[in-house]
């Protein structure tokens, strides 16, 4: 893939991130693959495939691309789309049987919360490992052997995924209220685009300022907007917004304060929409609109064999494995965000959600009953309108 | 991450799935799967594939046939299994987690019919391939694979009246529902390619809706 043609693939991928954008399924070859090769499997996401192909310049591997409908591996795994079965299907039917002598294959860390590694085992025969978080990890981690440091384990949200999610939220809220105002408000156009760019930056990339304060398991839930920080944060961008919205009226000359206060209600609103969500946009926390948020990951020690899959899996690394080595523990809980990975991969069923009333989410349901988009799991049928 | 996948796809409203399906079929489906079940007998051994909440599964059951119903997704499996116990169809019907790329643990000819409610345009390339080998192994000799499915029209001026139609159906059904659905290309020559002969092939006006019943040739004649 030429640079030019990477470059556009992340430029769309970014302004269209709220969007599926499927790319083609099946097997890819890289470099010069042969009966030894390692066999690696994505998603179907056009931006993660594109990602992965560019991370393994240079490395002789085949890929297999699951059908997950164009969604990335995180939000496809957990939403039910990139499951075993889709697992099973890209070895199955893109026919890698007849390409490779071994049956290992390596799959991304963040696809753990939908594949079950058990079922891919017994109806293909295939042993999945669970490969680094991030992409560019792949080369590093297949030279050290298939070995994972703990960072390779974590998820982050560095400053230029933290650019990416303020085009993200920022191309959209521009755009389209771009358009229903041309026709009437013409000259205000340029204001509110850059007002709603700057208000993304500044919302993003300051996050590791504030984040220490927001608190996704809150559980005063008012308006979903105040649900963190209790609102403090959104009145101090809004603050930043109006400060700068004074000294552009008094650099302007033309604006009085009439339109001071219509455009600090516009920028109220602005800071509210753009911070909406504002954890669910982060991968350091669970969505603020998620149920799964007030879950707390238990560990029946009475089960635990110390396979340490759930250390493997863990992209927050809440657990480590106990000197003995026999148990493992969870020395940092407080850090987790209820993906449900070690909960699924766990083959002794040690691990499991407990709720605030002390309540319990057995593996069972974790695995079979996914998240939907507002984090609802979908269980009882005898609810469901059968119409 | 929620906020990556603001549009979700069907399954996550399988209860919603049935109603978005009607409104991108303009309501044509019920009447298709009719005449798709009538090529089904009393007594016959029958597979669904991608039977979602189980509307074609238990047509065909009631008819007679033993029908086996297979969706990769629990919750439309919950639903479907709920619906047979309310028509009092469970002896006759049963369903299963399981794809299509799982079709290799059937035994050979153990099946008199196929079918496939839109099922195959939900299917990758690879995977429709290997299905329909997999479906001409597993049918009994003279044995039937039944399809209805969106396709895409085959002439330009339909092409465009067809994206004229569906664009609206399409944000309608899954602002409503978030149900949406997919065309398959090429298929009665897929099927061909496969070793199967197709013996009736229905379109309708806009050429966008394919009924298909195809046969497994009886090879242990001549």
């Amino acid at each position: 893939m030429s640079l030019l043609n990477y470059i556009v693939i992340n430029i769309i991928g970014m302004l269209l991130r709220f969007l599926p954008i499927p790319s083609k399924t099946g097997l890819i070859r890289l470099g010069n693959p042969d009966r030894n090769s390692p066999v690696l499997l994505t998603c179907n996401y056009l931006l993660t495939v594109a990602r992965v192909k560019r991370s393994l310049a240079g490395v002789n591997a085949f890929l297999l691309v699951a059908n997950s409908k164009g969604i990335n591996v995180w939000c496809a795994a957990t939403g039910g789309l990139l499951t075993g079965h889709e697992v099973v299907s890209a070895l199955k039917t893109t026919g890698i049987e007849q390409l490779v002598d071994h049956r290992d294959v390596i799959l991304p860390q963040l696809a753990a919360t939908g594949v079950e590694t058990k079922m891919v085992k017994a109806r293909s025969g295939w042993k999945i490992s669970w490969g680094p978080v991030y992409a560019r990890d792949i080369p590093a981690f297949l030279r050290s052997g298939c070995w994972k440091t703990p960072a390779m384990r974590q998820v982050e949200f560095p400053w230029e995924q933290r650019l990416e999610m303020a085009v993200v939220w920022a191309f959209p809220v521009s755009v389209i209220p771009a358009i229903i105002m041309a026709p009437f408000w013409i000259e205000a156009v340029p204001l509110l685009v850059s007002l709603v760019w700057a208000l993304s930056l500044l919302i993003f990339m300051s996050f590791p300022i504030y984040s220490r304060w927001l608190s996704p398991k809150d559980k005063r839930v008012g308006l979903v907007f105040f649900d963190f920080g209790r609102g403090g944060m959104q009145l101090i961008f809004w603050g930043v917004a109006m400060i700068g919205l004074v000294t552009y009226s008094l650099i302007a000359g033309d604006y009085g304060w009439a339109s001071i206060i219509r455009w600090a209600f516009i920028s109220f609103v602005l800071v509210l929409i753009v911070s909406l969500d504002l954890t669910g946009s982060t991968p350091m926390y669970k969505s603020g609109l998620h149920e799964d948020r007030w879950l707390k990951i238990s560990l029946d020690e009475a089960k635990c064999k110390g396979v340490g899959f759930c250390e493997q899996v863990c992209p927050k690394n809440c657990y480590e494995m106990a000197p003995d080595g026999h148990k493992v523990t969870l020395p940092r809980r407080d850090q987790c965000v209820q993906c449900g990975a070690c909960i699924v991969q766990c083959p002794f069923d040690a691990l499991y959600f407990k709720g605030t009333k002390g309540d319990i989410v057995s593996p069972e349901i974790i695995r079979k009953f996914r998240l939907n988009l507002m984090g609802k799991r979908l269980v009882r049928v005898k609810d469901l309108d059968s119409s | 991450m929620s906020a990556y996948v603001l549009m979700r796809i069907l399954e996550s409203a399988p209860s919603r799935y049935d109603r978005g399906i009607r409104i991108l079929t303009l309501g044509k489906l019920d009447e298709a799967y009719g005449r798709l079940v009538s090529w089904v007998n009393n007594g016959q051994q029958v597979l669904d594939l991608g039977s979602g909440t189980g509307a074609l599964a238990l047509k065909a059951a009631q008819r007679g046939a033993r029908v086996k119903g297979i969706d990769i997704n629990p919750q439309m499996l919950a639903i479907a299994q709920k619906r047979a116990r309310e028509a009092s169809l469970e002896h006759n019907v049963g369903f299963c987690e399981m794809g299509v790329a799982e079709l290799d643990g059937e035994k050979p000819e153990s099946y008199d019919a196929v079918m496939s409610g839109l099922c195959f345009s939900e299917l990758t390339e690879d995977e429709l391939t290997y299905s329909l080998r997999q479906i001409k192994r597993i049918l009994k000799p003279r044995g039937l694979l039944l399809v209805v499915d969106e396709v895409m029209p085959e002439s330009i001026a339909l092409t465009v009246l067809y994206w004229l139609i569906r664009l609206p159906l399409v944000v309608i059904a899954y602002f409503i529902t978030q149900t949406t659905s997919h065309a398959v290309k090429d298929l009665p020559q897929k099927v061909k390619a496969a070793g199967l002969l197709v013996e009736k092939l229905r379109l309708n006006r806009m050429g966008n809706f394919l009924e298909l019943v195809a046969v497994k040739p009886d090879q242990r004649i001549g």
